[in-house]
């Protein structure tokens, strides 16, 4: 029997409990997830996490200053290149395996830590007795809750021509390629020695050791190799470089310079340009400077192909060479190969959305700023394209290996009769005083675009090219025989069809076709109303437009009657 | 109970929920074609709208709204911030930063196949015209159900007016009905407002995703969200990052409210039926017992 | 004190100028007029008519705190949904005595019957206060078009038809205090027909209220919102209405006690607990059925957030804490906790209410967009109870509601 002196409370306490949980409900802040914060320059600092063995963690991530450790280690005497293994483990070979922790522990979570923990507190705690400054031995020293949101993120150290030659020029290495260089032998019984080297086979090091991509028969089985030894690219790069520069610096005379061991030293974040890394001379492979290609069977002519200026427009061979450093042709043949995926050689050279193909390549070129103006409204030719220009083909199948000669386009020859300097919109003047924009100026600016280019000039043969831009569906020959310009009225109806959904109406052609190409060129000028026209001082109602008015025969189908009155 | 009583029984509770499913209303089907007409509507295509806000303009030019300023200056100052429709403006536009860059999107009432508002509303002052407009009437109570049922909370109040009404667009009903499109689809420039046949809409939109497969987010807004709508929606990136929810469902939203009214008839004629019942058994024990104790009292009266 | 228990039916009306006299005369109070009560709810009557008038002509954004977001606020939530479950017990006492024939609980039930049809006249009839547009209220029983897919509709017309009804169960006593015999014996025949009309509409609107929220999901919380609110409001009007009338027959059996007769205050703590019983059946069900219907939607993970708290405050709190204090008062006759109990299932039926309406409705917006009510909404709810009390009181005062009916009323029902 609950007295009646503990119910009058107890109530009231629930009472005061609902009224609190009320108030809660009325001020529940807008929950904003943690920001990341991202170290894009770390300076030797390393993130430990290992997520994919914790998962959500209990403690924050531990940051780790690398130089700073290294430095310590220095600092009591060792040479630099002496520290690594003071954490670092070995290999038989003697050669550094940049693991962490030195003792190999199985995957799982209790392990792992306590390996960390072993290593680095009882190091710390050695230090320490010795009467040195030393890290942190109690938990939240290491895992500092401001590191919490922090994301290292290192910038991929770019291994470029620039470097390469620097390594080739290397006298020390005396041009010895197999330093770096080796495939791998599956078939040689004796594990150690399947890495081999084969003069002139010498490729990117991605092919092997880029796990996360897909590839062909050939390359499938070593990757799986490389992936279950877990010699992903940055492991395998780390590996090879760091312990050859290591190599080096041991046996360095005082004054004389090794390869970097610091992290920041290679993962600069700086990268060099396509056109600084143009003039620095691409590794040797005997690539040929011209070649035809031409497929046996084919029903084209063969295309002549120079390689050595198309070698200059990108970073690494692998722009073209996914796979392997061989002619496309090898693997992709007429028909569809195991080797090539499937992809059948035409569409290895034509596929618009490819960025290994000839036509992919010089599509992702067409959607750069300066081309993207006209481009991107033009569709591009493919092996699926109806009834191409015979034109259009024959510029690439010759049949010869040489390249055909490219004139730049000029102003000269157009009568200025014919091509105004100046035109006039005025079809549709409403709220807006009459458009002028500056035609000339316009060819002129774009026929500069174009020879400065040497894909555009070599593709833009005729002036008629630059005029379809624009003129998108006028056939320029018969347009100059006119005595009245190629005016986009004469195919943009005034009208609004609500049948004819896709054909686009004036007024929306004029702004989509102007304001479209200001804004794939990215350019200034001209994306703001009254830059164009300006606004009437007495302006017409938006909706008076007369002639949008939907015609009878279609509003009856909407059950429409006409209204007497 | 004997034989009779029990067949009785059975058979005029069958009777009642004979005559509760004959009352049951069926739900209509969102059908697009009424006796040879369609339901008009309008696709806007966000990645063409370039934030120009004559939409707007025209939209109070024509419904004799307070128009807005749409001069460069005071759109800078307008995009700043997302704005909702309102009592006074049947339609806005607002800016989304996403990955793909920006873009604008109008917002304005859906015309959904099955409006949620239409089918709350008592008086049916939300009407939902043969020719897809969904338009309010001046018979509105304003009880303001409209408000709560939909899922886009188009429906817009004038709490500060001594005599109110409900505000929200109305696909130019007016001036359809005389021969004209929608204000804001002829004040477009980039034509990103078109208007047509719901049927011709989603022609068109399909077509220009298949032409450009890379350009459109594969799915126009409107298609089947809450059951279709006829105010349709194409957009670069997914639908979230411009502000349209994608977690409302197929499901058109007066089926919410079936649950309830199929009911309704089954209650009204099993109830009273099951409660005569009930009486009828309690009366009867009743009087059973009211027997008994009777006869005992005269049994006690004899000994 | 001594003109309260006068005779009723002395009278005999037998046409209107007499009835016109005669209701003159009864309006006369009965009383003293300076009673704290009337000296606090008299000012607040007199200036909230001032400003409902000002309400109905202002407008709506004059006189409340609305706004797009949140179209329904204190009068809608409070005064019509709130106000309608707490006249649950209308149905719920004439169905236990008139159905179940649990004659235990027909003292109380005239009291109930005019305490429900009161709540609907005011409560339900506030809804004039609080539709925009007033003077079309009354389309949806004669208008140009009938919104028959319309939750709304079937509740309007519920309230209307059922109001008729509660009229109808209450005018016996209207008869007897006029003393019109013949009516009073053809509206007694009529007494089961209404309470089993009542019950079915009761159903109808009661569930209805649940339904009017059905088409505002992912804009109500989804721990409140399920396909089956209708059900969850049909079930909690029913211990709401009886809670009511524990709460409220507390009051006014105190009030007018010496109305009620000496067999009748000897059995009332037994109705007190036989209802708390009735309460506490109904409430476990209620609160299995939340847990339920929560666990069926998938929402479990919610209750660990905010709203999670607070929905657990609202359905443990005050449903199932308060059954279980009902459970320990029947158990121990205690009518201390029973009362509390009932005060605090109240609360809880107000805080559940006001949870559909504005508080889990758009619980996610920033709190400077969130809805309270304004000072004139609440006026304006006070002035409206008031009046209602107001006019309960007068018509306890001189009907056979807590009194004994006349002999010859008596006699009828006898049979």
């Amino acid at each position: 029997m609950i007295k009646k002196s503990i119910i009058l409370p107890a109530v009231i306490c629930l009472l005061i409990l609902v009224i609190i949980a009320m108030n809660t409900v009325y001020s529940v802040p807008t929950y904003a997830p943690p920001k990341e914060v991202i170290w894009t320059k770390p300076e030797s600092k390393i993130g430990i996490a290992h997520t994919e063995i914790f998962g959500m963690l209990e403690r924050p991530q531990v940051i780790f200053d690398h130089k700073k450790h290294a430095e310590a280690l220095v600092k009591e005497g060792k040479k630099e290149w002496e520290t690594c293994n003071a954490c670092h483990p070995v290999d038989e070979g003697n050669a550094l395996i940049f693991d962490f922790p030195k003792k190999v522990v199985k995957k799982e979570k209790d392990s792992v830590m306590n390996a960390y923990h072993d290593q680095c507190i009882s190091c710390h705690k050695e230090k320490v007795q010795e009467g040195k400054k030393s890290g942190p031995v109690i938990c939240a020293d290491c895992h500092k809750e401001d590191h919490k949101n922090v994301k290292v993120k290192y910038p991929v150290a770019e291994f470029d021509f620039a470097h390469h030659d620097k390594h080739v020029k290397n006298k020390k290495l005396k041009e010895d390629c197999s330093l770096c260089h080796h495939t791998y032998d599956a078939e040689e019984p004796d594990e150690t020695l399947r890495l081999v080297y084969e003069q002139g086979t010498e490729e990117s090091c991605y092919y092997c050791h880029d796990t996360e991509k897909k590839r062909g028969p050939e390359l499938a089985p070593i990757v799986r190799v490389t992936a279950k030894k877990g010699l992903t690219i940055r492991k395998a790069s780390h590996l090879q470089c760091l312990n050859c520069h290591v190599e080096f610096a041991k046996k360095a005379k005082k004054d004389e310079k090794a390869g970097p061991v610091e992290c920041s030293k290679c993962h600069t974040g700086e990268y060099k340009t396509i056109s600084e890394l143009a003039k620095v001379p691409q590794p040797d492979r005997n690539q040929p400077e011209k070649t035809l290609i031409d497929i046996e069977n084919a029903r084209m002519k063969g295309v002549g192909f120079n390689h050595s200026s198309h070698e200059k427009y990108n970073r690494t061979c692998r722009g073209c060479h996914h796979e392997t450093l061989k002619a496309c042709k090898e693997c992709h043949g007429i028909t569809g190969t195991p080797e090539g995926n499937m992809v059948n050689v035409a569409d290895a050279y034509h596929n618009v959305v490819s960025e290994h193909s000839c036509s992919g390549c010089h599509g992702i070129k067409k959607s750069e700023k300066e081309c993207a103006g006209c481009h991107h409204n033009i569709a591009p030719v493919d092996i699926e394209t109806m009834n191409p220009k015979k034109e259009t083909c024959a510029r690439c199948h010759t049949g010869k290996k040489e390249r055909i000669p490219i004139l730049p386009l000029s102003v000269a020859g157009l009568d200025p009769e014919k091509v105004k300097k100046e035109v006039t919109v005025k079809i549709l003047e409403n709220e807006f005083e009459p458009s002028k924009f500056p035609h000339l100026d316009i060819i002129k600016k774009l026929v500069k675009i174009s020879n400065d280019s040497k894909l555009a000039t070599y593709f833009h043969t005729k002036m008629q090219t630059i005029c379809d831009g624009c003129h998108h569906r006028s056939k320029a020959e018969a347009e100059a025989k006119k005595d009245t310009p190629p005016f986009c009225r004469n195919c943009h109806p005034v009208a609004y069809d609500p049948e004819k959904l896709n054909k686009t109406k004036l007024l929306s052609a004029y702004h989509r076709q102007c304001l479209g190409c200001h804004e794939m060129m990215d350019l200034e000028k001209g994306r703001k109303c009254s830059e164009c026209h300006k606004e009437k001082k007495e302006p017409k109602s938006i909706t008076s437009i007369k002639n949008f008015e939907l015609p009878t025969r279609l509003l009856e189908k909407f059950g429409w009657t006409p209204v007497t009155n | 109970m004997d034989r009779r009583t029990f067949l009785k029984t059975i058979g005029v509770g069958l009777a009642g929920a004979a005559g509760g499913t004959l009352l049951t209303p069926h739900p209509s089907k969102a059908q697009v074609v009424f006796d040879g007409m369609e339901f008009s509507g309008i696709l806007v295509d966000t990645t063409r709208c370039i934030g120009c806000r004559r939409c707007e303009k025209a939209c109070a030019e024509v419904n004799n709204l307070p128009v807005p300023n749409i001069s460069e200056t005071a759109n800078e100052a307008v995009f700043k911030k997302m704005r909702k429709t309102t009592d006074i403006q049947y339609t806005v536009t607002n800016l989304y930063e996403t990955e793909k860059g920006n873009f604008f999107v109008p917002w304005r009432c859906m015309h959904c196949n099955q409006p949620g508002c239409r089918s709350a509303c008592l008086v049916y002052a939300m009407q939902k015209r043969t020719t897809g407009h969904v338009t309010w009437d001046t018979n509105c109570m304003g009880c303001r159900l409209c408000m709560l049922s939909c899922p886009f909370d188009i429906p817009k109040f004038e709490y500060q007016e001594a005599i109110p009404r409900i505000q929200k667009c109305n696909l130019c009903f007016g001036r359809f009905n005389k021969g004209k499109v929608p204000g804001c689809v002829e004040a477009c420039p980039t034509e990103a407002l078109m208007f047509g046949t719901r049927r011709k809409l989603l022609e068109e939109g399909k077509r220009r995703i298949a032409q450009n497969p890379g350009k459109y987010v594969h799915h126009i807004y409107g298609e089947y969200e809450v059951g279709g709508t006829s105010h349709l929606y194409l957009s670069a990136v997914p639908f979230q990052q411009i502000g349209l929810r994608t977690d409302l469902g197929a499901v058109a939203y007066p089926v919410y409210s079936l649950v309830y009214l199929t009911a309704i008839p089954f209650i009204a004629t099993l109830t009273p039926l099951f409660m005569l019942g009930i009486a009828r058994a309690v009366r009867m024990r009743k009087e059973r017992e009211e027997k008994e104790e009777k006869g005992k009292e005269e049994k006690e009266k004899h000994k | 004190m001594s003109s309260v228990n006068e005779e009723i039916g002395n009278v005999e009306i037998k046409n209107f100028r007499e009835f016109w006299s005669f209701f003159r005369s009864e309006l006369k109070p009965k009383g003293p007029i300076f009673k704290p009560f009337n000296i606090i709810s008299a000012p607040v009557i007199v200036i909230g008519i001032g400003l409902i008038i000002y309400r109905l002509i202002a407008g709506l954004g004059a006189t409340t705190n609305l706004s797009q977001e949140f179209p329904w606020g204190m009068w809608i939530g409070f005064d019509v949904i709130v106000g309608v479950a707490f006249a649950g017990g209308g149905y719920t006492l004439a169905f236990i005595v008139y159905i179940l024939g649990m004659d235990k609980f027909r003292p109380i039930l005239r009291a109930t019957v005019l305490n429900a049809f009161l709540a609907y006249v005011f409560y339900a009839g506030a809804i004039i206060l609080d539709i925009g547009r007033w003077w079309n209220g009354a389309n949806a029983f004669f208008g140009i078009r009938y919104g028959v897919s319309s939750v709304m509709f079937i509740v309007a017309w519920h309230f209307l038809l059922y109001m008729l009804t509660l009229g109808l169960e209450f005018s016996p006593a209207f008869a007897e205090w006029l003393g019109m015999k013949r009516l009073r014996k053809i509206l007694g025949a009529a007494t089961v027909g209404a309470v089993i009309f009542g019950v079915m509409l009761s159903i109808h609107h009661q569930s209805g209220l649940g339904a009017l929220f059905a088409m505002t999901k992912g804009k109500l919380h989804p721990l409140w919102y399920t396909e089956f609110i209708p059900v969850l409001f049909f079930i909690s009007s029913m211990f709401a209405g009886l809670c009511l009338i524990i709460f409220e027959g507390t009051i006014s059996h105190k009030v007018f006690e010496f109305q009620i007769e000496e067999e009748h205050h000897k059995a009332y703590p037994d109705i007190v607990v036989g209802l708390a019983r009735i309460s506490a059946g109904i409430m476990f069900a209620y609160f299995f059925l939340n847990i339920f219907m929560v666990h069926h939607d998938g929402e479990l993970v919610l209750l660990g957030t905010p709203m999670g708290y607070w929905y657990l405050t609202e359905v443990i709190g005050l449903v199932l804490i308060p059954g279980l204090m009902f459970i320990h008062g029947v158990q121990h006759k205690n009518l201390f906790i029973i009362r509390v109990a009932a005060v605090l299932a109240l609360i809880g039926i107000v805080v559940n209410r006001l949870n559909c309406v504005f508080i889990a409705y758009k619980w996610n917006l920033p709190l400077a967009e969130r809805y309270y009510p304004y000072w004139i909404e609440v006026w304006i709810t006070l002035t409206i109870i008031f009046i209602e009390i107001w006019v309960f009181r007068w018509i306890i005062n001189r009907m056979a509601v807590m009194r004994k009916p006349p002999e010859w009323a008596a006699a009828l029902e006898r049979h």
